[in-house]
């Protein structure tokens, strides 16, 4: 399901004296197979544009091309489209209702009419997928969970609609380390094991560098940087310029090169790291 | 699809018009003497006086027509609604009737009833707005306690009242957002608010009400510690950062308001209702 945008503008409160243009010309395309990081500052429009993604938001102007169905279309069949992207929001108090944590996840695939075992094997299924074992969770009452617990339930309410494309919008802020972690290794196993296409929505550099394959950066509503991790993190000095921080493994190797090192330019992440700062080390003894 | 794209009530546009500047107590007592108006007026006439004034207030605030008129369209069918009902329902021993059809008649009073009714409702909540548009959340606060003080002597706890009711207002906008992210959440998992029977639809609404709930209790109380953190114990001892001023302006808004009041009144007076 490739999703292609043409020249897609936004406001919000369109015709009001507090119009604002959030998106200016936005062109994309995401291919089936994908692992996308769309990263940009806040307030950069990344929800907004995401949420083009999946019809919740209808174009004013440009295209929204999904599957090769245009979502301004009259007669789009959006519900169905919207099973097949799924949409994480960036705060799941928005999204979790139920007073257990099976039954909010049985939601959705309630919402596809799918049969009583069906909506069941379903939740097993999500909630096996983002690792919560089901005798300890189903039961369990939405407000007694954990930040990273709260999320994972949000992710697998999504998954159980059987999406081809997850959208994750902000998904670890908010978190302890130990709860990110939890959470990227989730998504990393639904990319690589589940086949899913991911949107990864964040405003850590850090967190991107280390998940994603395609970066796309986004800057107050224009797409400045679209392309491979590596090709990306290669050209550092025009992160730099557009105020992205890069990531925390990047700064020490570049201090590192100044100091003498001979490490390559785009060191994205710890193994990474480790393996060129050795590799370099042994050099050295190799030499004296 | 914007849910608050046309919620008007309780949002403030700031400005440096003379209504802006107005002072807050001279906006609000403007305000209660047209709705006074408004709740008495049974005739065209008085309306058109009444539309004169308002138009005018507008076009001076700066705030376009259409801004300020468009908080009506959410309204807009609960008010053919209620126009429809006085139709037919409503008729008085000398009303022509217009036309029939199978039990329900359609009387010219009823006409008349609907429309007045109508046009009350438009006019009540096009003063609020313009009040709420021209005046910021403090100057508000400000002005309804200055102007609500005297009740302190009954024990009445003002400050605090007119507190929670600012609050309040300006909590209009902020649900409407929450509510506008809660429904996108629940459409993303395949909910379609538009089909089913009534009872269906009133299910719906369950996934999207309870996270509101929840979530506005969470943001009361929120706000709760935010206003206890900086040490806010309620009216007493509290001083102004700005006192309160009237100027020459807001004289002149009051000699105005007087005049056209006075036309309104003999308008009621004179004119035999329509009703
Ligand atoms: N429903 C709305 N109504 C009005 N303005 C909005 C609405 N949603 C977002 N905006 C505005 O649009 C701009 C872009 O918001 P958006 O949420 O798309 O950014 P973002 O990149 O996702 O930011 P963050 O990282 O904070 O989530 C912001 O300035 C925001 O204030
Ligand atoms: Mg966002």
């Amino acid at each position: 399901m490739p999703i292609e945008i043409k020249n897609l503008c936004h406001s919000y409160k369109k015709g009001t004296p507090f119009e604002k243009k959030v998106l200016h010309n936005v062109d994309l395309i995401i291919n089936d197979g994908e692992f996308v990081g769309l990263i940009g500052s806040t307030q950069s429009g990344k929800t907004t544009l995401a949420q083009h993604f999946n019809a919740l938001i209808i174009p004013q102007n440009g295209k929204v091309i999904i599957n090769g169905c245009n979502t301004a279309d009259k007669n789009a069949e959006l519900i169905k489209l919207r099973q097949n992207v799924g949409y994480v929001f960036q705060n799941p108090d928005y999204q979790l209702f139920a007073s257990t944590v099976g039954e909010d996840i049985a939601f959705g695939p309630k919402n596809q009419k799918l049969s009583p075992g069906e909506v069941n094997s379903r939740v097993l299924e999500a909630m096996e997928q983002v690792g919560l074992d089901y005798n300890t969770f189903y039961e369990r009452d939405i407000f007694a969970l954990s930040g990273g617990q709260k999320r994972r339930v949000a992710i697998a309410g999504v998954l159980a609609c059987h999406p081809q494309i997850l959208i994750l919008d902000d998904v670890t802020a908010g978190l302890d380390p130990k709860g990110r972690e939890e959470i990227l290794t989730v998504i990393r196993k639904l990319h690589f094991e589940y086949m899913i296409t991911i949107i990864f929505i964040s405003n850590s550099m850090d967190e991107v560098a280390r998940l994603v394959e395609r970066i796309v950066v986004l800057d107050q509503g224009n797409i400045i940087i679209d392309g491979a991790t590596r090709d990306i993190f290669n050209q550092a000095a025009r992160l730099g310029d557009i105020g992205l921080e890069l990531p925390e493994v990047m700064d020490i190797t570049t201090k590192l090169r100044n100091k003498g090192f001979n490490l390559p330019q785009a060191v994205i992440n710890i193994d990474e790291a480790i393996e060129s700062i050795s590799a370099d080390l042994l050099e050295r003894q190799v030499g004296d | 699809m914007e849910l608050t794209k046309n919620i008007t009530l309780g949002v403030y546009l700031p400005g440096e018009t003379v209504i802006h500047r107005l002072d807050p107590r001279t906006k609000i007592i403007i305000a209660s003497v047209l709705i006074i108006l408004l709740l008495m007026i049974k005739s065209y006439p008085a309306y058109a006086v009444i539309l004169t004034f308002l138009s005018a207030v507008i076009f001076m605030s700066g705030i376009p027509l259409s801004y300020a008129l468009c908080g009506l369209k959410p309204m807009l069918p609960v008010l053919i609604l209620m126009w429809v009902f006085q139709l037919f329902l409503y008729s008085n021993p000398d009303s022509k009737v217009i036309f029939s059809f199978w039990i329900f008649t359609a009387t010219d009073s009823g006409m008349h009833m609907g429309n007045l009714i109508s046009l009350r409702v438009i006019f009540l909540f096009t003063v609020t707005t313009i009040l709420t548009l021209t005046t910021s959340m403090v100057s508000l606060t400000d002005g309804l306690e200055s102007l609500l003080n005297p009740l302190r002597k009954f024990g009445l706890p003002i400050q605090e009242l007119v507190m929670t009711m600012v609050i309040a207002l300006r909590f209009v906008l902020i649900l409407a957002e929450e509510l506008d992210k809660i429904v996108k959440a629940q459409m993303a998992r395949g909910v379609a608010f538009d089909r089913g029977n009534f009872i269906q639809k009133t299910k719906k609404l369950f996934p999207v009400f309870l996270p509101l709930f929840i979530n506005a209790f969470k943001r009361a109380e929120e706000l709760i510690v935010a206003m206890e953190a900086r040490s806010y114990t309620g009216g007493k001892g509290r001083t102004k950062m700005k006192t309160l001023q009237m100027s020459r302006v807001d004289l002149g808004a009051g000699f105005v308001m007087l005049i056209f009041s006075a036309i309104v009144v003999l308008l009621i007076i004179t004119i035999k209702p329509q009703i």
